[in-house]
C-alpha cells in the first residue's frame, strides 16, 4: 500500500503537484491519467524519489520513504519506462540481471531468476544474449518489465510503458501484462495518457489536472459517475462503448437457441436436423467438443434442392476476451452471432450482438 | 643509400625511436588521463552547461595548428624535453576532451533515468552506464590524439624535444633527402602500428551491443 499525504511539488512558483492525498491499494493497478502537465509523471517519480517532494509525505507499508536511503528505496521498487530505457550496451541477460547484481546476489541465483522472468514475460531463453538493438518494440518492453521485476519488488512503477508501441502490439502486450499481473499481484502505479488503456488495465483510476486530484475511484464508478465535466470529456462521448472493455465474453455466453452437431455426422442427417429445427445453419464440433466450423443450407440454383455446405473459416471468440473486442470483431466480420471457445478451442456457446446492444442501452452498471 | 645510412647509424636511430616513443607515450598517457578526468568532471549532472562550453572550446581549439602550440610553449616554458612533452599534452588533450565530453553528453537521458530509477548510484551510472556507452567515441578520440601526437612529436624537436624529428630536420638542413625520408617513414610506421593496436584494443573494450549499430 502506498499512501500519499499532502504530497506537493513546486518548481519555483509553479505548482506541479498540489497537496495530493490518495492511497494506492496493495496488489492492484492504479492508473494515473490526465493531460500533459497534470503532474502524473511527477507524482510517479516522487514515489521512487527521482523527484523529491517539496512538501508532504509518501508512506509505503507504514514507513515514510524519506526515512530510507533513496538508492536502496529504488532497488526495492520496480521501474519501467518507454522502451528506450534498456541499457544498449548490455544484452538481455545483463539488463535483467542489473538490479540483482546491484544487490549482490550470486550469479547462480541470478541466472535462474533471469530464466524464470523470461518465461514469465513469454520470451524464449534464446533472447538472453540478444542486445536491445536487436529487439522489436514489444520485445524490448517485455525485457523492460522483466528487468523491473528482477529483484521481486512489491511495487512496480510504470511510466507510459506502452506509449511507443503500435496499437496492434500494444493490445497484445496489454493481454500479457494483465495475465502476468494475475500471477504476480504487484502493487502497480501506471502513468498513461490513453484513457482506453486506463480503463482496460486499471483497477482504479486517478485523474489529475494541473496538479490537482480530480477523481480517484474504481473504473466502474469513474465511467458511470464522472465527478465533473472535465472527467466526462476525458472519458469521451462513447464511454458506454469504452465500458464494454470491462465486460467479459464468458458472462454473455448463450448456451441454447442454436443447433450443435458433430462434424462427422452424415450430411443427410445434419440437413434433416437443420430443417426440423427451422434453422438455416448448425455449428459443428469434433468428438472432443472442439469447435470446427458451421454447416449451412443453401438452395441450389439448378436443381432448386436444399443443399448442405460447410464453412471451416468461422472466426470464434475467446472466452476470456472482452465485449469491446467482440463488438469490433462482429462489425469487422459482419456476423451478428459468433461462437465462443475456451482457450483449448472447446466450444462454449455463442454471443449475440443484440445482447451487447442491450448492455450498451442499459448503461448504468 | 638508405640501408647504408640505417646500418651505419643504427644505434643513434634506435635511440631516436625510443626517445620518440617516450615523448609520445608519456604525453599521450597524461593527456588521456587528464582529458578524461576533466571531461567527466565537466559533464557531471548539473554541470552539463560547463561541459557544453568545454565542448565548443575544444572543438575550436582543434583548429589551432600544432606548430603554433609548440611555439607558444617554447615562449613560456623554454627549451628541452619537458617543454616538448608539455606542448604535446596540450595539443593531444584537445581531441580527447572533445570526444569524451561529447560522448558523455550524448548518452540518452532516458537511459540514465532508467539506471537511476532502478537504483544505480551516481558512480555506478558513470562507470557502468555512461562510460561504456560513450566508449566508442572516447576511443576514437584517443586514436586520433595518439596519431596526431606521433606526428606532432617530430615538430617538438624544434624546441629540443629530440626524437625522430631530429632526423627529419637534420636531413632538411644538410639537404640529404634520404635522411629526411628515413625519419618520416619511421614516424609514419610508428603511427600506423599504434593506430592498428589501438583499434584492436578498442574492439575489446567497446561493448558488443553498441557495435551492432554500425551493421
Amino acid at each position: 500500500m502506498i499512501e500519499l499525504k499532502n504530497l506537493t511539488r513546486k518548481y519555483g512558483k509553479k505548482i506541479a503537484v498540489n497537496k495530493l492525498n490518495m492511497t494506492m491499494d496493495k496488489h492492484r493497478i492504479t492508473m494515473l491519467i490526465g493531460p500533459s502537465g497534470c503532474g502524473k509523471t511527477t507524482t510517479l517519480k516522487m514515489i521512487n524519489r527521482l523527484i523529491e517532494s517539496t512538501e508532504g509525505d509518501i508512506i509505503i507499508n507504514g514507513e515514510s520513504i524519506y526515512n530510507l536511503d533513496a538508492v536502496q528505496l529504488r532497488r526495492s521498487i520496480g521501474y519501467v519506462i518507454q522502451e528506450i530505457g534498456l541499457f544498449p550496451h548490455m544484452n538481455v541477460f545483463d539488463n535483467i540481471a542489473a538490479v540483482p547484481r546491484l544487490l549482490q546476489w550470486n550469479e547462480k541465483k541470478i541466472k535462474s531468476r533471469v530464466e524464470d522472468l523470461l518465461d514469465l514475460v513469454t520470451l524464449n531463453t534464446s533472447y538472453m544474449y540478444k542486445y536491445p538493438l536487436q529487439l522489436s518494440g514489444g520485445e524490448s518492453q517485455r525485457v523492460g518489465l522483466a528487468r523491473a521485476l528482477a529483484a521481486d519488488p512489491e511495487i512496480l512503477l510504470m511510466d507510459e510503458p506502452f506509449g511507443a508501441i503500435d496499437p496492434i502490439n500494444r493490445a497484445k502486450l496489454h493481454e500479457s501484462f494483465m495475465s502476468i499481473q494475475e500471477k504476480i499481484k504487484k502493487t502497480i502505479v501506471f502513468v498513461t495518457h490513453d484513457i482506453n488503456e486506463a480503463i482496460k488495465l486499471g483497477d482504479k483510476i486517478a485523474i489529475l489536472k494541473n496538479g490537482d486530484l480530480i477523481q480517484h475511484d474504481n473504473v466502474n464508478n469513474i465511467l458511470y459517475e464522472p465527478e465533473n465535466e472535465f472527467v466526462e470529456k476525458l472519458l469521451g462521448h462513447d464511454r458506454n462503448i469504452k465500458a464494454l472493455v470491462l465486460k467479459k465474453n464468458k458472462d454473455y455466453i448463450q448456451r441454447d437457441g442454436f443447433l450443435v452437431v458433430k462434424r462427422g455426422e452424415k450430411p443427410e442427417k445434419v440437413l434433416d436436423l437443420i430443417t426440423a429445427a427451422g434453422k438455416k445453419s448448425a455449428l459443428a464440433v469434433d468428438s472432443e467438443g472442439r469447435f470446427e466450423g458451421e454447416f449451412f443450407t443453401r438452395i441450389s440454383k439448378h436443381t432448386k434442392e436444399l443443399r448442405l455446405e460447410f464453412n471451416d473459416e468461422i472466426v470464434s471468440l475467446e472466452k476470456n476476451g472482452n465485449l469491446q473486442e467482440t463488438l469490433s470483431l462482429m462489425i469487422e466480420t459482419g456476423e451478428s452471432i459468433m461462437p465462443v471457445t475456451s482457450n483449448k478451442n472447446n466450444f462454449e456457446g455463442i454471443i449475440n450482438l443484440n445482447d451487447i446492444f442491450s448492455e450498451l442501452g442499459s448503461g448504468e452498471k | 643509400m638508405f640501408f647504408e645510412y640505417l646500418i651505419n647509424n643504427q644505434a643513434e636511430i634506435l635511440r631516436m625511436i625510443i626517445q620518440h616513443l617516450f615523448l609520445f607515450s608519456v604525453s599521450t598517457m597524461i593527456a588521456i588521463i587528464s582529458g578524461i578526468f576533466i571531461s567527466i568532471i565537466s559533464t557531471l549532472e548539473g554541470y552539463e552547461k560547463f561541459g557544453r562550453v568545454l565542448l565548443t572550446v575544444s572543438g575550436m581549439a582543434q583548429a589551432v595548428p600544432s606548430i603554433a602550440v609548440v611555439a607558444l610553449v617554447f615562449l613560456v616554458v623554454g627549451i628541452g624535453m619537458k617543454p616538448a612533452i608539455i606542448a604535446l599534452i596540450i595539443y593531444s588533450i584537445v581531441p580527447i576532451i572533445f570526444n569524451t565530453s561529447s560522448g558523455l553528453l550524448s548518452v540518452n537521458a532516458k537511459t540514465i533515468e532508467a539506471a537511476r530509477g532502478v537504483g544505480f548510484t551516481n558512480n555506478q551510472i558513470l562507470w557502468k552506464i555512461k562510460m561504456p556507452i560513450a566508449s566508442p567515441v572516447i576511443i576514437a578520440g584517443i586514436r586520433s590524439a595518439a596519431t596526431i601526437n606521433i606526428g606532432t612529436a617530430t615538430i617538438a624537436s624544434l624546441i629540443g624535444g629530440g626524437g625522430l624529428g631530429d632526423l627529419i630536420f637534420i636531413g632538411i638542413k644538410l639537404q640529404k633527402h634520404h635522411i629526411t625520408i628515413i625519419g618520416a617513414v619511421l614516424t609514419a610506421l610508428i603511427a600506423i602500428i599504434v593506430d592498428i593496436s589501438l583499434q584492436a584494443a578498442g574492439k575489446k573494450i567497446i561493448p558488443r551491443g553498441l557495435a551492432i549499430v554500425t551493421k
